[in-house]
C-alpha cells in the first residue's frame, strides 16, 4: 500500500544537473567495485558499489521521470526499495577510490554527498546513530558533550600559544578532547622549532564535518561561517591541521558556505613539518627502531589531491616519517591514490560501526603483510578505527600519528596534563626514555563509549 | 541500395530516417531536460530548467579554460586515458566499440547522403555518386572489423572473467548482445554480395543479401533511437560529456 512517504518522489534538490548527468554516464565496467573497500568486506552486497547505486538511483528516478512516467504517469516509490537504496549509500565511506579509478571520470564523493541529503530531506536518512551529529554539534559545538571552555585544557602549563597570529593550529574535537597525546605533540614540536603561533580556544567550533559527510546540511553553514570568521578574527594567514577531517572540511567545505574573502592558506602539518625538515632546523634525538607503514587518510590524499597536489597529499607525510632515524618505512600494497579506506569515513564508524570494524580490520591485515610494527596516519578518525580493527583482530600492530613519531624522536616532552578527559583518553603512546622509545597502549579509564564515537 | 527489398522504397527509407532521426532528438532532449532537474551550484536552489543544464554544463566544462577543456577533449574523450590507467584489454576494446560504433554511424549518414544525391541526381552528380559509394566499402569494411574486434572483446570477457560475468546483469548481456548482433548481420550482409574484404566470396549469397542488409539496417537504427536514449546506452552520450563537465574526472 502506498503511503504519504510513497508518494513523495526522489528528490533532486541537492545534486547539481551535471551530477544527474554523471549518474547516465556510468558504463558500468566495474572498476569501482574492483576497488570498493567496502564491497571488499561486503561481499554479498554488491547494491553498495558505485555502479549498482547509480543504476538504482536512474531506477528510482524513473519512476517519476521517464518517458513511461511522462505517458502514463509517475509511480510511487516503494518503501522497501528506498530503505535498500538509503542502507546502500549509507554503506560507504566515501573514501573516493571509485572517483579514483572511474572510467567515466564520475566525481563520486561530491555525488554521493548530494544524494544523502535528498534521502535525509525525504525521511529516510541519516543511518542509525548519524542523526546524533547534529545536535549534539548544535548544543555542544564539539560531538563530545565536551565544554567548549575546555578546549586547550590539555595544552601543557610551559606550552607557549597565542590567541591569535599568522600561523594558526587548528587541533579538531578529536585532539582536543580524545587523542590529546596528537595535540600535545603538534604543539610542543611547533614550540620546539620557534613557531609562533596561536589556537582559537573555545572560538574553534567543530568543522561540522561529520554533517555534511552524512548529509545533513542544517549546521554546516553555521560552523564554516563561524570557524573561517573566527580565523579571520585571529589574523590567521596560514592554518595548519593535524586532523584529515578538519582539513578536507577547512579547504573544500568551507568556502563553499562562506561568502566573504578567505585571507588564509590551509595546511597539513605534515607539509609544514617538511619544509622545516629540508630546512635543516628539525633535530631528532632518539632512534625509532621500529618498520613503519603509512596509511593515507582519504579526506588528506584523494580528497585534497585535486586541490593542493599529490605532493602535498600523498609525500609530505612519507617524508616526514623516511626523515625519523631508526625508521624503516614500507608502504603497504594499496597506498597514495589507491589506498584502501579505513572504515570510519562518511559517517559510517557512528551509522555502521560492525562495518567500519571490518574494514579497519581488512586494512591492518594489509599493514601485516608488510611486516610493519607501526602503521601511521595523520588523520584521528583513522586511528581509532584500526586501532579498534587491531583490537578486535588481536593484532600485534601500534597505530600512531606521524607528528607523534616525529615529537617521540625529536625527545620531546609528551606528558599530557591532568585534565577533565583525561579518562577519556584511549591510544597507542610513545614513551621515551633518554635513548630509546617503546610504544605502550593506554587504556580508557572511564568505561562506556561516545554516543556517536570518533567518526567522519 | 542493398535493402531495397520486401518492398521498401527510397522514399520509405527516407522517412523511416526521419521517423528515427526525431525519436533520437527528442529522446536527446529528454535526457537534458532530466539533467535539468538538478541545480546549477552546489547547494544552489532547484531550477528545473533544460537550459541552465546546458549552461551549467558549459559553465563546468570550460571552468579552467579552454585548454583545459580542449585537453580533456583529446586525452580524455578522443583517447580514452582513464580507461588505459586501468586496463590496457578495456581500453583497446573500448576505443574498437568507440571509433568502429562512431565511425560507422558517420559513414552511414553520409551513404545516406550520397544515395539522396544519386537519387535525385542533384547537380548532376549522380555518376559521381555511384563512385564515392563504391569508395566507401573498403571503410566500412574497416570499421566494421574494428566494431567487431572491440564488440569480440566484451562479450568474451563477460563469458570468461569470472567476476565480470558475475556482475553482469541481464540488462548488461541484452545490449552487449545487441550491439554483437547488429556487428554480425552487417558483416553476413556484406559476405552475403561477394567479394568481400578478407573473406572473398567464401558466403557469397546475392539473392539473401538485402534481406540481411534490411535487418541489420533496422536493428541499427532501432538501437540508434530506440534504445540509446532510453537506456544505459545514453553514456555514449553521457559518459564523454562527463569528462568534459569534469575536466577529466579526479
Amino acid at each position: 500500500m502506498a503511503n504519504n512517504k510513497e508518494s513523495k518522489p526522489l528528490m533532486t534538490g541537492y545534486m547539481m544537473s551535471t551530477q544527474l548527468l554523471e549518474i547516465d554516464g556510468c558504463n558500468r565496467c566495474q572498476e569501482c567495485m574492483k576497488w570498493c573497500p567496502t564491497f571488499a568486506v561486503r561481499p554479498d552486497r554488491p547494491g553498495i558499489t558505485p555502479m549498482y547505486k547509480n543504476a538504482r538511483w536512474r531506477e528510482l528516478q524513473a519512476k517519476s521521470h521517464s518517458l513511461r512516467a511522462k505517458i502514463f504517469g509517475p509511480k510511487p516509490l516503494n518503501e522497501d526499495e528506498m530503505k535498500a537504496f538509503t542502507e546502500d549509500v549509507y554503506y560507504c565511506t566515501t573514501c573516493g577510490v571509485c572517483g579514483t579509478v572511474c572510467e567515466a571520470g564520475i566525481k563520486t564523493v561530491d555525488l554521493w554527498e548530494a544524494m544523502r541529503p535528498n534521502l535525509v530531506d525525504r525521511g529516510n536518512g541519516p543511518y542509525g546513530k548519524q542523526s546524533f551529529f547534529p545536535k549534539l554539534v548544535k548544543a555542544d559545538r564539539n560531538p563530545y558533550q565536551a565544554k567548549q571552555e575546555d578546549r586547550l585544557c590539555w595544552v601543557p602549563k610551559d606550552a607557549k600559544v597565542e590567541e591569535s597570529g599568522e600561523i594558526v593550529y587548528f587541533a579538531g574535537c578529536t585532539a582536543a578532547y580524545r587523542q590529546q597525546a596528537l595535540g600535545v605533540a603538534t604543539v610542543r614540536i611547533l614550540n620546539k622549532l620557534n613557531v609562533d603561533f596561536a589556537m582559537l580556544g573555545k572560538d574553534e567550533w567543530c568543522c561540522a564535518s561529520a554533517m555534511v559527510r552524512t548529509g545533513q546540511r542544517a549546521v554546516m553553514a553555521e560552523h564554516a561561517v563561524h570557524n573561517v570568521d573566527a580565523l579571520k578574527d585571529a589574523g590567521a594567514k596560514n592554518v595548519l591541521f593535524a586532523c584529515a577531517g578538519c582539513l578536507r572540511n577547512a579547504a573544500i567545505d568551507w568556502p563553499q558556505w562562506y561568502e566573504g574573502y578567505i585571507p588564509y592558506e590551509t595546511m597539513p602539518l605534515s607539509v609544514f613539518l617538511r619544509d622545516k625538515i629540508r630546512n635543516g632546523e628539525v633535530e631528532y634525538k632518539i632512534p625509532l627502531n621500529y618498520t613503519v607503514t603509512y596509511h593515507d587518510p582519504c579526506h588528506n590524499g584523494r580528497h585534497l589531491m585535486h586541490l593542493k597536489g599529490k605532493d602535498w597529499a600523498f609525500e609530505a607525510s612519507r617524508e616526514c616519517i623516511e626523515s625519523i632515524p631508526g625508521v624503516k618505512f614500507k608502504d603497504m600494497v594499496r597506498n597514495r591514490a589507491l589506498q584502501r579506506c579505513c572504515g570510519a569515513g562518511g559517517g559510517v564508524k557512528a551509522g555502521i560501526p560492525d562495518l567500519a570494524l571490518d574494514m579497519a580490520k581488512a586494512r591492518v591485515k594489509d599493514g601485516e603483510e608488510v611486516q610493519a610494527d607501526i602503521i601511521a596516519s595523520t588523520c584521528p578518525f583513522c586511528r581509532r578505527n584500526i586501532m579498534d580493527g587491531r583490537n578486535d583482530a588481536k593484532s600485534n600492530i601500534k597505530v600512531l600519528d606521524v607528528v607523534e613519531l616525529m615529537a617521540a624522536s625529536m625527545g620531546l616532552d609528551m606528558t599530557i596534563p591532568e585534565n577533565p578527559y583525561t579518562k577519556f583518553q584511549e591510544q597507542d603512546v610513545l614513551v621515551c626514555g633518554p635513548s630509546v622509545c617503546k610504544v605502550e597502549t593506554v587504556e580508557r579509564k572511564e568505561p562506556g563509549k561516545d554516543i556517536v564515537g570518533e567518526a567522519h | 541500395m542493398a535493402f531495397y527489398t520486401l518492398g521498401l522504397t527510397f522514399d520509405l527509407v527516407i522517412l523511416l530516417t526521419v521517423i528515427v532521426l526525431a525519436v533520437w532528438i527528442y529522446g536527446i532532449y529528454f535526457n537534458f531536460k532530466k539533467w535539468g532537474l538538478g541545480s546549477t551550484g552546489y547547494h544552489d536552489q532547484l531550477r528545473n530548467s533544460f537550459w541552465l543544464f546546458i549552461a551549467t554544463w558549459i559553465h563546468e566544462a570550460f571552468k579552467e579554460g579552454v585548454w583545459v577543456f580542449l585537453r580533456t577533449v583529446v586525452l580524455d574523450v578522443l583517447l580514452l586515458r582513464r580507461t588505459l590507467a586501468r586496463s590496457p584489454v578495456r581500453w583497446v576494446m573500448h576505443m574498437c566499440m568507440f571509433y568502429g560504433f562512431l565511425t560507422l554511424a558517420a559513414l552511414s549518414g553520409l551513404g545516406l547522403m550520397i544515395d539522396i544525391v544519386e537519387h535525385f541526381n542533384l547537380l548532376g552528380l549522380a555518376e559521381q555518386a555511384e563512385i564515392a559509394k563504391e569508395a566507401l566499402s573498403l571503410p566500412f569494411d574497416i570499421f566494421g572489423y574494428l566494431l567487431l574486434i572491440g564488440s569480440t572483446i566484451a562479450v568474451s570477457r563477460r563469458i570468461l572473467l569470472k567476476f565480470v560475468r558475475d556482475n553482469t546483469t541481464a540488462y548488461d548481456a541484452f545490449l552487449i548482445g545487441a550491439v554483437f548482433l547488429i556487428t554480425i548481420t552487417g558483416f553476413y550482409a556484406e559476405w552475403m554480395r561477394g567479394n568481400a574484404l578478407l573473406v572473398g566470396n567464401a558466403f557469397e549469397f546475392p539473392i539473401y543479401a538485402p534481406h540481411f542488409a534490411l535487418i541489420h539496417t533496422v536493428l541499427a537504427l532501432g538501437l540508434f533511437a530506440f534504445v540509446l536514449p532510453w537506456t544505459k546506452y545514453i553514456h555514449v552520450i553521457a559518459t564523454p560529456m562527463t569528462l568534459l563537465a569534469n575536466r577529466g574526472g579526479e
